[in-house]
């Protein structure tokens, strides 16, 4: 492992920002100490099992549960009729045509994908539950199925009859003058269609959830392991015809997000109605093969017509492109991802003139959540195969076509075409970076000694921005009926008796080390050591301080949530000094805090006050303090950052504020006999701005690679025509393990946010990256072999194979206009 | 999955129609039938344990025969549900006249689905083909036993 830092750590004044110190959280988890949703066990609680669709298409006929019933331990069960009964349909946030489409907790009348659940039973044991759903008669009469975006273009089959079409939403984002761009160009490179697969990740702990029921009050507490509680509870209180007060959302330890837990609300508010229903706590952990089947899936897109502009010293002037996006069966998040990727509209790249016609499709899918780089990767994709192809076609080098086209740093904050500002970053010294990590100057080198041993060699380059902190208001460009705009967050930190520094977070950790750096944060302002801070883990949403859409997403916790723990620790500190001056006699800016005392700066070592002495005198012995003198030491802070309003006729705002930015390269090995590929070295370089920990950092940076390589070569949600998944395990969707990954070499470079409170930008949605450079050093790998163009974002065996075969039935998809 | 075959047995072909054509003649070619019912000349049930995981997998299946012409082809339908599993099965077959004997062309579009069908062809071609296998050995044993009696 290699680590390259280019630049100091911008630290606080004290200097734990910037040290990776071991993460407060490991401790517990790596002894076994953690304390998941599933530990915890209530009397006389039931266990939930789904009864699942076998099929992609069908109309529900009739639903048996009589000898479930009969089972001794079933205490009950519940099917989409009640559901139906009631509670509401789930909100919606496009408009017409999928804004018309009636989403229950479980399926009225018709089952729309493999798995959707259709009915679920509670029993004394989850083994009970199991078998008893398996006494449940549910019969079907198939229905044509659509597994196919452009095949649901054409409405022949319509999933949803409230909303008439497929078409969840669609609109054509204008930017510049595309038009003029590509007439100018001196050459147009077209690409008729390229492919981002479907594919997910699978987060170590699988979904789910223990739901009590409060008959007195009407009140719901949910311990469990959503990661977006607020947004969950948004979703189900109408739903359920509650207020939003009367569910309250416990997490603990999360094994993982990645998104996968933000769409938790219709197996949720099921369980709602089975404690409801039963007068007993339910508790449902969902089995592997439903996760892979229907938790949620990652956006499948295509990208058409892709035509770009390029002068002949290799200026790219603009592009244009039709994107179909495949949601699945519901858009249940949707269609937010038809403008996320709007974020990094030009990629890393200076493109003036864009254009992207956009439209999203429900399919015979599982239906689709936020997945770790959430719309942006798919978009960042295609951004870096244009680049790949262009260079391929017209013949410019890979690496300095990248650096012509490059963001420059003199440039930034730069402003993209469509008003979002990427706030700092040197691509082209990160390229570098990383070109020296994977000692490209050796490539043509490795390529012989590969060749002689008959295999291809290749190197590919990914770039990649990681967009962090959120503006809900980007809603409004694909609905502006939604009254959303901004984001925000809130933490609270306080002065307790004896002395500790109490954090709690607005957001929900789910193994990102929220617990060390924050501890870091509030330690520098206060002028301890981050093992006097406790920082609570898990989130309440009775008893954390939290905004309205508190949750871990959208890589914003170094902006919003470190920002908002910042500011209670500061509001925390000036309470702390006017305390200390006002009991030692002397001016505020006289004390300083350090080391756990407050004390007189310069002053005799007695003149100090301890921190439990201040905790004590607030909490404890405030008799003598002035009647007009009140510090609380407890105090919540909201970070709100400035976003302004965009502007929906035009489609620009300040999408996000902070791009954090990442470049993979990676060497690739393919048998020229089996289209096997292995990646035989491997670099990545990160800036993520000030680096609060730069372990938890690299980290994710291994995380998020190992992630993309799977993507990049195993990964993916394959269906056949009937719409069953034939990768539903982890078998057939290999995910990879220690073995599949090469040595990881990594650097870092810091450009500091000038935007975010600690000049940290929100990252570990950067797994892109390598699914890009793998599929450029693949591109590299075939050139010897046919020249092969990769159009699909994962290229298992059977695929190089393929291209090996009959190159030209991929370059049959891009063509070369030239003046 | 569609899978298809041609098999050559040495009996007449009135014998090779009485035997296929007979649901209780069938139900003892074909392997794992635990019950059989029939409800009448054109429909029948079975539970069957089809050799899949553990335990095997326990299906009741509705047969349905669809048409026939006599003694040449039928076509018949079969729908199975199971644990994790639906399967809808079209199968039909043609015999023609080969010297003393019968040749007989046969044809199954087999489609499962649920979780087990998600294992996809790689794991379910092998178990269709043991299952085919087994039906037609039974066969040609059946039809040379009816030809004697």
């Amino acid at each position: 492992m290699t680590t390259t830092v280019t630049e100091p750590a911008k630290t606080l004044e004290k200097g734990f920002v910037g040290q990776s110190i071991p993460r407060k959280e490991d401790k517990r988890l790596v002894q076994g100490q953690g304390t998941f949703f599933d530990d915890v066990r209530r009397h006389g609680m039931g266990y939930v099992h789904f009864v699942r669709s076998p099929y992609g298409h069908a109309k529900i006929v009739s639903i048996d549960v009589s000898k479930a019933l009969e089972l001794d331990g079933v205490y009950g069960t519940i099917t989409g009729d009640e559901v139906a009964i009631h509670t509401d349909p789930f909100f919606e946030m496009s408009v017409e045509p999928g804004g018309n489409i009636k989403d229950y907790a479980l399926a009225v009348g018709r089952v729309r994908h493999m798995g959707e659940p259709v009915a679920a039973v509670c029993a004394a044991t989850r083994e009970l539950a199991r078998d008893a759903a398996e006494l449940i008669e549910v019969e079907y009469d198939e229905l044509p199925v659509l597994v196919d975006a452009s095949e649901a273009l054409k409405d022949e089959v319509v999933l949803h009859d409230d909303a008439g079409s497929n078409v969840v939403w669609s609109g054509v984002f204008d930017w510049g003058d595309v038009d003029s761009a590509l007439a100018e160009a001196d050459h147009v490179v077209k690409i008729d269609k390229l492919h981002f697969h479907r594919f997910s990740s699978t987060p170590l702990e699988c979904a789910g959830a223990l739901v009590e029921y409060d008959k007195g009050t009407g009140e719901w507490t949910l311990t469990c392991n959503h990661q977006m509680p607020g947004v969950g509870a948004i979703w189900m209180a109408p739903a359920l015809r509650t207020g939003i007060d009367k569910l309250r959302f416990v997490t603990h330890d999360i094994g993982g997000g990645f998104g996968n837990k933000i769409c938790l609300h219709p197996q949720y508010v099921v369980l709602c109605l089975l404690s409801r229903k039963l007068g007993r706590p339910v508790q449902w952990t969902e089995w592997r093969t439903d996760q892979h089947t229907a938790n949620a899936h990652g956006n499948e897109r295509w990208f058409l017509d892709v035509e770009v502009g390029v002068m002949k010293d290799g200026t790219m002037t603009g592009f244009k492109v039709k994107a179909l996006d495949d949601c699945g069966a519901f858009p249940r998040y949707e269609p937010l991802g038809c403008i996320i990727w709007a974020q990094v509209t030009p990629g890393m790249y200076g493109w003036r003139n864009i254009r992207v016609d956009f439209t999203q499709v429900c399919t015979n899918k599982s239906p689709v959540s936020p997945n770790r780089g959430y719309s942006r990767m798919q978009h960042l994709w295609l951004t870096e195969r244009i680049i790949d192809i262009v260079a391929h076609e017209l013949g410019f080098d890979p690496v300095e076509i990248r650096k012509k086209n490059y963001v420059q740093a003199d440039q930034m904050p730069y402003e993209t075409p469509n008003g979002c500002f990427y706030d700092s970053g040197d691509y082209s010294t990160a390229l570098d970076m990383v070109l020296d990590l994977i000692d490209a100057g050796s490539i043509e080198k490795r390529r012989e000694e590969a060749a002689s041993r008959g295999r291809l060699l290749g190197l590919g380059i990914g770039s990649t921005l990681d967009s962090g902190t959120n503006n809900f208001g980007q809603s409004t460009l694909l609905n502006p009926e939604l009254q959303f705009s901004g984001n925000n967050e809130a933490a609270s930190v306080k002065l307790d008796i004896f002395g500790e520094v109490v954090v709690t977070l607005g957001t929900v950790p789910q193994g990102q080390g929220h617990e060390t750096t924050a501890a870091q944060v509030v330690a520098d302002i206060l002028g301890c050591s981050p093992d006097q801070v406790n920082v609570r883990r898990g989130h309440d949403t009775w008893f954390n301080s939290h905004a309205g859409f508190s949750g871990t997403y959208a890589s914003q916790f170094a902006f919003t949530g470190l920002g908002a723990v910042k500011g209670a620790a500061e509001l925390v500190r000036d309470e702390m000094i006017q305390l200390a001056a006002a009991v030692l006699q002397a001016p505020p800016e006289a004390i300083e805090l350090s080391e756990g005392f407050a004390r007189i700066k310069d002053g005799p070592p007695e003149a100090a006050l301890p921190f439990m002495a201040l905790g004590a005198i607030i909490n404890a012995n405030n008799a003598f303090l002035p009647p007009d003198f009140n510090p609380t030491l407890n105090h919540r802070y909201v970070c709100r950052p400035y976003f302004g309003m965009v502007d929906t006729e035009k489609k620009t705002g300040q999408l996000t504020l902070t791009y954090a930015m990442q470049i993979h390269a990676a060497v690739v090995e393919i048998d020229p006999e089996t289209g096997e590929v292995d990646v035989v070295d491997y670099a990545a370089v990160d800036d993520c701005g000030v680096r609060i920990n730069p372990q938890i950092v690299e980290g994710q940076v291994h995380g998020a690679t190992a992630h993309a390589i799977g993507a990049a070569l195993h990964e993916d949600f394959v269906y056949d025509d009937e719409g069953t998944l034939l990768t539903a395990n982890f078998y057939d969707y290999h995910v990879p393990h220690a073995m599949d990954m090469p040595p990881l070499k990594t650097g870092a470079m810091e450009s500091p946010s000038p935007v975010a409170p600690l000049g940290a930008k929100g990252m570990g949605e950067g797994g892109g990256g390598g699914i890009h450079c793998i599929c450029s050093a693949i591109q590299d790998a075939l050139k010897p072999a046919g020249g092969a163009i990769v159009y699909d974002s994962c290229n298992p065996a059977h695929r190089v194979w393929s291209m090996l075969q009959d190159p030209e039935a991929t370059r049959a998809n891009v063509s070369v206009a030239s003046k | 999955m569609i899978v298809s075959g041609t098999k050559e047995l040495g009996a007449p072909r009135e014998v090779v129609w009485s035997v296929i054509n007979e649901p209780s003649e069938m139900a003892k070619l074909m392997p794992g039938v635990e019950s059989f019912e029939i409800t009448d000349e054109k429909h029948w049930t079975a539970k069957v344990k089809v050799p899949l995981g553990l335990g095997g997998l326990k299906m009741t299946m509705n047969f349905e025969k669809l048409e026939e012409r006599e003694p040449e082809f039928a076509l018949m339908r079969a729908k199975g549900q199971g644990v994790g599993a639906l399967m809808d099965m079209t199968t039909s077959f043609t015999l023609s006249e080969a010297g003393g004997g019968t040749s007989m062309a046969w044809e199954a579009d087999v489609k499962i689905a649920g979780p087990v069908g998600a294992m996809g062809q790689r794991v379910l071609q092998p178990i269709v083909n043991q299952q085919v296998s087994q039906v037609l050995e039974a066969l040609e044993d059946r039809v040379a036993a009816a030809s004697t009696e």
